[in-house]
């Protein structure tokens, strides 16, 4: 008797285990629950929001949970500045912000990806609005700009409309631009004052770079700060456009062999010229980016080209507390400037690579559940308000129609010398790598340390990356 | 009557069914949809493949000439060895002589052990300072010994040294464990016996603890070899995509790299099986080379 009593209370804890097991089910739907309970705060917050003049165009209900993925997070400039917009918007609305946002790398990307494919997408995601958005706006799952209007005829009004860029899948537009970006090349003064080389300006070429360089060697630095085994991206990027103009970078070549093929080879070969002359760290193929980018901030490499993102990178490092900006060491960030890329051939120096090229997309999934809806909107409307959009460009280009004039009393000195460097440039051009994503990408960036030592040759990289990428 | 609810097999069918399904979902479902993408097109995780590639083996052919199979099988094979030599060796050893002290011995079971429930992950971070070019702690501690230039651990000549060396670390601690435990298990009585009979202190290791501990060596050298496969996390930390010139992949890393940075997905799948059938023949080896003894 007594067995059978004890095996009825194991069956009765196993059956309990099971239900709580079950129970996991509950909590998360529970989050509705959750949500119920913390209404009434959040009601009134949302009270306190609708008095505000400046409160979103899209009524919320004040107890909603986005899920909110971005690229502001690492080293980007603006990962403080969106940590207090969320706070912002949460304090306002009474809704709450699940934020997964991430360095952008292509571990990023795939995450995304494949969480659209599996069906657990954020609700708002900004993201790239080049090719590597293909995906899921082919299978449909982001809403476009004017089926939003349809319902909020305001939304995204107060952005300059062709500056708004459409799908490469569909000519649609989907992405709200918040902040644009360039990309051009950070120079550490103080070594060049070592090696007695002026600071380039903006007719600076590939030769007179060269040259440079060689004095930077001689002095016992490296010139260039840059991981090829790791994130060649911007040489990648510059190299080629050296080798072409502005009107022709955008065009991905048919083949390794047309004229726009052999300028991507010549590009590639520049690069394993500049590596064989010793000009990359010693460890550039064996290095992670972090590594290099210390190099340059700690006074060991010259040259670092990187995008308008790396300036809050530059300025973290001269911090004594990289979350803290009043322990700056501004004596320190002064040795530090900001120039254009050395030219070569039809693009001059001032042609620099930059643009819009990320937005805010608003998922169907989120669009498509009443509770969500206006509050994803209401989100977006105010990241990309015009109060809002300016703290975020900073320096740099957005898209708004009636874009404030910068003040730049609050910028410190590396912001200041970017927004002189951003008024002297001729052009701005989009980068090819962002029409050129995914398995095509992989013989010429993760294959590059075998490209500049030798064991491949760049027009067969090139041709292996061009065959993938027609292919697609 | 109070025997029948033995022989009644109904309820423990009813307490094996949740895990029997919690199986088939995440283990054998998974498994066997794995191999059908190795033979499918399939660019994106987490999509559906609807067409097989041309032909069907693809992939498998595209195995046979892709040079950084082999050099991941190679460099795993070189784990595994590194692994039984540098782990369950020095974990012998370490138990031998933690067992002959008198006094400690439960200060050092924790100091060995204690690496294995530190992330692998952190670990792999903590390594990349101590191993930075400019300048971690080995560089700094040569430089105060006079040495002029920094050494980049990470060079292609010795990068797989470097990786490797963590985690022989690592994991010396768990079969430490095993063996000092296996060690305690054999009869004072033994030692006593021989120290009478005038065996000298190695003689007594010799004839006494290693031939007594032989098959808890075997269990930990299959442990061992095959735990050497699953080594993921801290290589791909240290040397993400196989840094330097892709040099340093293992067939976990290898793997990994081909799903998610080069989207080559139908391809990871196909490296997938091959490690599994990997696996399978050395574990089968590896059992037959370190058969346990009945005593």
């Amino acid at each position: 008797m007594k067995r059978k009593l004890m095996a009825t209370v194991l069956a009765g804890a196993m059956a309990l285990s099971v239900t709580a097991c079950g129970g996991g089910n509950t909590a998360s739907t529970g989050g509705t629950e959750d949500a119920g309970t913390q209404a009434p705060a959040a009601d009134a917050a949302a009270d306190a929001g609708e008095e505000d003049a400046g409160a979103p165009a899209a009524e919320t209900s004040g107890s909603v949970e986005l899920v909110v993925t971005t690229t502001f997070a690492g080293e980007d400039s603006n990962a403080q500045n969106y940590k207090d917009a969320v706070k912002g918007w949460e304090a306002e609305t009474g809704n709450a912000v699940v934020d997964t946002s991430a360095t952008a790398d292509e571990t990023f990307k795939t995450r995304v990806a494949t969480d659209f494919e599996t069906g657990s997408e954020p609700d708002v995601l900004f993201f790239f609005n080049g090719a590597d958005s293909n995906s899921f706006i082919e299978a449909g799952k982001v809403v476009s700009i004017d089926e939003i209007r349809a319902e909020y005829p305001d939304y995204a009004s107060n952005m300059n409309e062709d500056l708004i860029a459409a799908s490469l899948v569909d000519g649609k537009k989907y992405a709200v631009p918040a902040n644009g970006y360039w990309e051009a090349m950070f120079v550490n003064t103080e070594i060049l004052e070592e090696a007695g080389v002026a600071m380039p300006g903006a007719d600076y070429t590939m030769d007179q770079f060269k040259a440079d360089c060689e004095k930077i060697k001689a002095a016992g630095y490296a010139p260039i700060a840059a991981a090829l085994g790791n994130i060649p991206h911007y040489w990648w990027e510059f190299a080629i456009f050296n080798n072409q103009s502005p009107a022709t970078h955008l065009e991905i070549p048919e083949s390794a062999g047309d004229e726009n093929g052999q300028a991507w080879v010549a590009g590639m070969n520049d690069i394993k010229e500049l590596y064989e002359l010793g000009y990359f760290p010693e460890n550039t193929l064996s290095a992670t980016d972090d590594e290099t980018f210390a190099m340059f901030t700690e006074g060991k490499a010259a040259f670092l080209i990187d995008g308008s993102w790396k300036v809050g990178g530059i300025v973290n490092s001269c911090q004594s507390d990289p979350n803290d900006p009043t322990t700056l060491d501004s004596a320190k960030l002064d040795k530090f400037d900001v120039t254009y890329v050395p030219g070569k051939g039809d693009r001059k120096a001032t042609d620099l690579i930059g643009g819009l090229s990320s937005g805010y997309f608003i998922t169907r999934k989120a669009w498509d559940d009443p509770a969500k809806r206006a509050a994803a909107v209401s989100f977006v409307e105010y990241l990309t308000s015009d109060e809002m959009v300016p703290k975020f460009a900073q320096h740099g280009a957005s898209a708004l129609k009636n874009a404030p004039e910068v003040d730049s009393s609050q910028f410190n000195s590396l912001q200041i010398k970017a927004m002189n460097m951003m008024a002297g440039t001729t052009s701005l051009t989009g980068a090819v790598q962002d029409l050129f994503s995914g398995d095509c990408r992989v013989s010429t960036f993760d294959g590059m340390p075998e490209i500049v030592t030798g064991r491949v040759a760049a027009e067969d990289a090139v041709a292996e990356g061009l065959e993938a990428y027609h292919n697609q | 009557m109070g025997a029948n609810i033995y022989r009644n097999k109904k309820p423990a069918l009813a307490f094996l069914l949740p895990a029997f399904l919690f199986m088939i979902v995440f283990l054998y479902y998974p498994f066997f949809k794995n191999i059908l993408n190795s033979f499918m097109h399939l660019k994106q995780l987490g999509a559906s493949a609807t067409e097989f590639n041309t032909p069907w083996y693809t992939n498998y052919e595209e195995m046979l000439h892709d040079p950084y199979v082999w050099t991941s099988v190679k460099n795993t094979i070189i784990m595994m060895l590194v692994t039984l030599v540098g782990q369950v060796g020095i974990a012998i050893v370490l138990a031998l002589m933690v067992d002959n002290i008198g006094r400690g011995k439960q200060f050092f079971r924790t100091v060995f052990f204690f690496p294995i429930v530190i992330s692998a992950t952190a670990l792999g971070l903590m390594f990349n300072l101590i191993f930075l070019r400019d300048k971690g702690m080995i560089n700094q501690i040569l430089e105060i010994l006079g040495k002029q230039n920094l050494t980049d651990w990470k060079a292609e000549g010795i990068a797989l040294v470097t990786m490797m060396a963590p985690v022989m670390w690592q994991y010396v601690g768990f079969y430490f464990v095993i063996l000092v435990t296996g060690l305690n298990n054999i009869s004072d009585e033994l030692y006593e016996a021989a120290r009478i009979d005038g065996a000298t202190a190695l003689q007594r290791v010799r004839y006494i603890s290693v031939p007594l501990l032989h098959n808890v060596i075997c269990t930990c050298s299959v442990l061992a070899v095959t735990g050497a496969l699953k080594v993921f996390d801290l290589p791909w930390v240290m040397f993400p995509k196989g840094m330097p010139l892709k040099s340093t992949f293992l067939t976990g890393t290898y793997m990994y790299y081909h799903t998610m940075e080069t989207k080559n997905v139908d391809y990871g799948a196909a490296l997938a099986v091959l490690i599994v059938v990997l696996g399978v023949v050395l574990a089968k080896i590896v059992n037959a080379i370190f058969r346990e003894k009945d005593y």
